[in-house]
């Protein structure tokens, strides 16, 4: 599903993101991108969905090669992925229900797909009742809620989350989380960066360590690690 | 442009023009103007094109003949002239006729030719039109070398000036038109960034769910055509009431200029000047899209 063969990133300034890194991920696995700020977890992640191109190294995901891909094709790739960010990205004159559409409008889905599949998501993420709400309306957690959905409304093979539990407290982190944990038995993928260590240690899921963009530690069914 | 995707569109287009309504004006009234201008410059050199075709197509060569040519070999040459190549009419004028010519553009000022009694001082000659303005010159040329003609004279000089005058107007106009049709484009640009600039986290949004660049540019595109086209009509109906009046104004004062006649002349001016804000619409959008849909 995902494969990176000594992928370096340097970035113009002369930081070097990322080092040599190798991974594999399969499909339908639960993996966990952990280290402190700056290590390179953001970096990682911005360029499974092509936000950044690695300066060497192979790529693939999902089958497509994401360094030799055309400029064009990046649309069709990211459509395979479903991103969710820290603050949530949502627009805030459309409703809830505008905003998961939203993603399916902008890929040109057939209209009458729009109203079963958007109310389907709602359902996943537990908000079919506030699908008139706008994102103003909604608790922080709700509107991550709203993002989650937007992300696996196309069906996404992978779902990409960087830190998508930064600006929640505890109770409404684990709620995400049992959406992610639900999402991914349903045979979706999952990449999540984060900083929470409980969520880590708790899950007992696969953890990729990163410190100054290279990878430490590679782990089935690790923790968060000593570091912090 | 899918066809199910032309509601989002239109939608996305009102949305935006209401919301920058000001703005949208603005930017309407700079392409009004700036297309006017253009207009005008446009009709203008279109114009003198005409005149200066018109009367270079009416330069004639009038070739003078000596006196001592007999009627048969005056015959002989114009069947000579007759015979080279781009020569469309030769018409003989006596020396008799050219008198009386001259004596009725003289007019009031006649007695100056009474005075010479019966002596004529005029020769005879040819008045000859050629098919293409370009052979004047080298017709007039060829045709002083032949037996038994003294000169062969031709009104280049006015001509030339007009061309040159034309050539000049010309290029002033087109480096307006240029000017003018960048600033335009730049004025469209920037209220289009506007509208981009207000949604660039809608177009991040729609990037990161896999919409393709086309379907991200459409609204903004067609905002611009729409901008373009509202400034290009506007324009357009100014000049076609300008030229309106400017024509009537000419004609009641000099009959015989030859200006183009305002039907079909204005509905081309029309197209173009509409077409030219839709597309200077349509490019602007493009380059204030450009840096966003980049990466």
């Amino acid at each position: 599903m995902i494969h990176m063969r000594n992928i370096c990133k340097q970035y113009d300034t002369g930081t070097v993101a990322l080092d040599h890194v190798n991974v594999d991920i399969k499909k339908g696995e639960f993996v966990f991108i952990v280290g402190a700020s700056g290590a390179g977890k953001s970096t990682f992640i911005k360029m499974l969905f092509r936000e950044e191109l690695p300066t060497s190294g192979k790529l693939m995901v999902n089958g497509h090669d994401v360094v030799h891909m055309e400029h064009r094709e990046v649309p069709y790739l990211r459509r395979e992925l479903g991103v969710i960010f820290q603050d949530y990205r949502l627009l805030p004159d459309k409703t809830v229900f505008e905003n998961v559409a939203f993603a399916m409008q902008v890929i040109e889905a057939p209209r009458r797909l729009m109203q079963r599949s958007v109310n389907s998501v709602l359902d996943v993420v537990g908000l079919r009742d506030k699908y008139k709400c706008f994102p103003s309306q909604l608790s922080g957690g709700e509107q991550q809620r709203v993002a989650i959905a937007r992300a696996i409304v196309n069906d996404p093979a992978i779902v990409i989350a960087d830190e998508p539990t930064g600006n929640l407290d505890p109770d409404t982190s684990w709620d995400i989380m049992d959406i992610f944990k639900r999402i991914n038995k349903a045979g979706t993928t999952i990449v999540m960066a984060t900083h929470d260590r409980a969520i880590v240690d708790t899950m007992k899921k696969r953890v990729i360590a990163i410190e100054n963009g290279q990878i430490v530690r590679d782990q089935l069914r690790g923790g968060y690690g000593y570091e912090a | 442009m899918k066809l199910r995707n032309g509601e989002y569109y239109i939608q996305e287009v009102a949305r935006s023009l209401k919301r920058n309504n000001w703005m949208s004006f603005a930017s309407i009234g700079t392409v009004a103007v700036s297309l006017f201008v253009l207009g005008v410059f446009l009709t203008l050199v279109l114009n003198m094109n005409r005149l200066a075709s018109t009367l270079e197509s009416e330069v004639q060569i009038s070739v003078y003949l000596e006196d001592k040519v007999m009627p048969s070999q005056r015959e002989e040459i114009k069947q000579d002239i007759e015979k080279m190549q781009g020569i469309e009419s030769v018409k003989y004028v006596s020396r008799e006729e050219a008198k009386e010519r001259l004596s009725e553009r003289l007019g009031d000022q006649k007695y100056l030719l009474e005075a010479l009694g019966d002596k004529n001082p005029l020769p005879n000659a040819f008045e000859i039109t050629v098919s293409h303005p370009d052979m004047v010159e080298t017709a007039a040329k060829v045709i002083e070398k032949m037996d038994g003609v003294e000169s062969a004279k031709y009104g280049q000089d006015v001509v030339q000036h007009l061309f040159d005058i034309t050539r000049l107007i010309r290029l002033f106009g087109l480096a307006l038109m240029v000017l003018l049709a960048g600033a335009t484009l730049f004025i469209i640009s920037n209220t289009i960034r506007l509208t981009v600039f207000a949604r660039r986290k809608e177009i991040a949004i729609m990037k990161y769910v896999g919409a393709t660049d086309w379907f991200i540019r459409w609204p903004f595109m067609l905002e611009g055509v729409v901008l373009g086209f509202v400034g290009g009509v506007i324009a357009a109906v100014s000049l076609r009431s300008f030229y309106a009046a400017m024509a009537a104004k000419i004609y009641s004062t000099l009959a015989f200029f030859p200006l183009m006649p305002q039907y079909p002349f204005m509905n081309y001016i029309t197209v173009v000047i509409v077409l030219s804000g839709m597309i200077i619409g349509a490019l602007g959008s493009a380059i204030s899209l450009k840096r966003f849909l980049k990466a």
